[in-house]
């Protein structure tokens, strides 16, 4: 197979930190270091809207809330310690294609600046449900958001358990799990307790920061119901691993087994253990993943400009059972495709799976991936059979 | 104990590597003298150490210069040091042996390493100087150029941790942004040529 350019869209004037797919609509937006946010159609791949005036310093993320219909909202994170909500009515938005105006451009509004973090914010990410916002930042902590009425958000927790940057916050696809990625080199998860939420689980393994987690969607071909959750993560020290939920209080399989414990802490934790490594191509820190909830297939990219991407060896379904615990099997990666230069001689920020929406798209399952650099460029991807 | 070394050892200047003569001498040369236009000149000459951002743009393998220590010593050996009246190559925190470049023409990516010798091991000042360095590289050179800068092994008390830093491509850009610190990097690099 190979990775061939569908479009490329002009370039931003500065770094193009990230970009967000959103969750239903063929829209994606960027955060980019010129203080902007674009927002394009993956139908007709042009520059639909630009947010401007919110932020001082870069924006480093952005998210779309989900779960929303005739609305758009999104959150930006920044350098400058803040983030924005923006607003916009999304009405006929795929019809005309892209008349780009002023009014368009008005169309985004300024809700609201979230203070609070002391220094860069470096991920934001909304729940499944779109009820809680998650944010992390340089100084050390991640903070839960809850949207209380319109425009009114609530601090629901501050939680430091890291002892570095946080470079990455992100939610499991159906429950109300968070995960946390940072420079000291590890992965937290963190749930709603009875009171407050807690760190419920510690992934240690990496030697480097961790830049990007990112849990398997389970419409996923890859996705095991018997074993549940997996998380992706990516990492200065040039690997990727996947990791395994085997054990989670207050399930079903989970309560039979064991006996109840007496201690609170004990009641919300989960065992997560390493599953994979995929193959070693970059070779320079690996900034983001993306795991396909269609194809199953992770694709990542890195400071060495390289786009690559893995698919699973399907194994025989045999389970490790060492002592009294049941362990998944280890399962292999295979490089599928791997892109050297995909923006020049510059770094690839990220990369995102879409559903394709474009004129040549192949029915529902068909797929886009979508990068950014430090070109400013945003370009698109799709999957050949060579 | 405050991370200041009050005495250090000190090269002469004119002892340093330099290639910096030979090209004053081309620079002078009467393509550049005024006397012929500007778009007559050879576009190859005098760009050398004094504006890569020009041919950033123009970038490809046909243009393409190839790079070596002796031209990384000369972008950065000139960088002033941030608590004494004297250049890193004066003060041998910056050593031509301890640059390595590899510039493959056949290559999309080409790296420097330069490891950093600080004056005394535990001076306060190792990650302004590291970052000064990267800044001044990062202005200087085509953008297929990847940096890693670091502190030499075993000269740092907290070696590893400026290392981590001034590797952190999120850091580095949020340190770019930050006025209070390019206020400092600025005031290094004013003596750079």
């Amino acid at each position: 197979m190979r990775l061939q350019k569908v479009t490329s869209l002009p370039p931003q004037a500065e770094r193009v930190w990230q970009v967000a797919i959103h969750p239903t609509l063929p829209l994606v937006a960027t955060a980019s270091s010129d203080k902007t946010v674009r927002v394009i159609s993956l139908r007709t791949y042009s520059s639909l809207s630009t947010i401007e005036g919110g932020h001082k310093r870069s924006i480093r993320s952005v998210a779309w809330k989900p779960g929303l219909t005739g609305e758009s909202v999104l959150c930006t994170g920044s350098f400058d310690a803040t983030i924005g909500i923006w607003r916009r009515y999304e009405h006929d938005l795929d019809v005309g294609n892209s008349q780009e105006g002023d009014e368009e451009e008005e169309e985004w509004r300024f809700a609201l600046v979230l203070d609070g973090h002391e220094s860069e914010v470096k991920s934001v990410a909304w729940s499944a449900g779109g009820n809680f916002l998650a944010t992390c930042s340089r100084d050390k902590t991640v903070w839960i958001w809850e949207e209380i009425d319109e425009d009114n958000f609530e601090t629901l927790e501050v939680m430091q358990e890291h002892t570095q940057d946080v470079k990455c916050v992100t939610w499991h696809p159906e429950e109300v799990l968070l995960a946390s990625s940072s420079y000291d080199n590890t992965i937290r998860l963190y749930r709603e307790g009875s009171e407050d939420w807690v760190c419920c689980s510690l992934l240690e393994g990496h030697i480097a920061t961790v830049w990007t987690v990112e849990f398997e969607k389970p419409a996923s071909p890859g996705y095991r119901e018997e074993w549940g959750s997996r998380l992706a993560s990516c990492s200065d020290d040039l690997s990727i691993k996947v990791w395994t939920r085997i054990t989670r209080s207050g399930s079903a399989a989970e309560a039979k087994r064991a006996p109840p414990s007496i201690l609170r802490g004990e009641l919300i934790e989960e065992n997560w253990i390493e599953t994979s490594t995929l193959p070693r191509v970059h070779t320079r820190a690996i900034y983001n993943v993306s795991w396909s909830s269609k194809s199953g297939r992770i694709v990542s990219c890195g400071g060495d400009g390289r786009i690559v991407v893995y698919e699973e060896i399907s194994t025989v379904d045999s389970e490790v059972v060492e002592g009294d615990e049941r362990k998944p099997p280890k399962a292999e990666w295979k490089v599928v495709v791997e892109l050297e230069g995909a923006h020049g001689v510059f770094e690839v920020n990220c990369v995102q799976w879409s559903k394709r929406w474009d004129k040549d798209a192949k029915g529902e399952s068909d797929e886009v991936i979508v990068s950014c650099g430090d070109d400013g460029v945003v370009s698109v991807w799709e999957l050949a059979n060579s | 104990m405050d991370g200041k070394n009050a005495n250090p050892t000190i090269l002469n200047a004119s002892d340093l590597p330099t290639r910096r003569q030979a090209q004053r001498k081309k620079v002078t040369s009467p393509l550049t003298s005024g006397l012929v236009p500007a778009y007559a000149r050879d576009p190859f000459v005098g760009n050398k150490d004094t504006d890569f951002s020009n041919s950033d743009e123009s970038e490809d393998d046909s243009v393409r210069e190839p790079i070596d220590e002796q031209e990384i010593y000369d972008l950065i050996a000139t960088i002033s040091d941030p608590e004494h009246p004297l250049t890193l190559g004066e003060l041998a925190v910056v050593n031509l042996q301890h640059i390595k470049v590899t510039d493959d023409r056949s290559a999309i990516i080409s790296n420097v390493l330069v490891e950093l010798t600080p004056t005394i091991n535990h001076c306060s000042l190792a990650t302004v100087i590291g970052l000064g360095v990267r800044v001044r590289l990062e202005q200087a050179l085509p953008p297929r150029f990847r940096l890693d800068v670091r502190i030499r092994e075993g000269t740092h008390a907290t070696g590893e941790q400026v290392n981590k830093q001034l590797n952190d491509k999120e850091r580095v850009a949020s340190a770019l942004e930050n006025e209070t610190l390019m206020g400092v990097v600025g005031k290094m690099l004013e003596t750079c040529k």
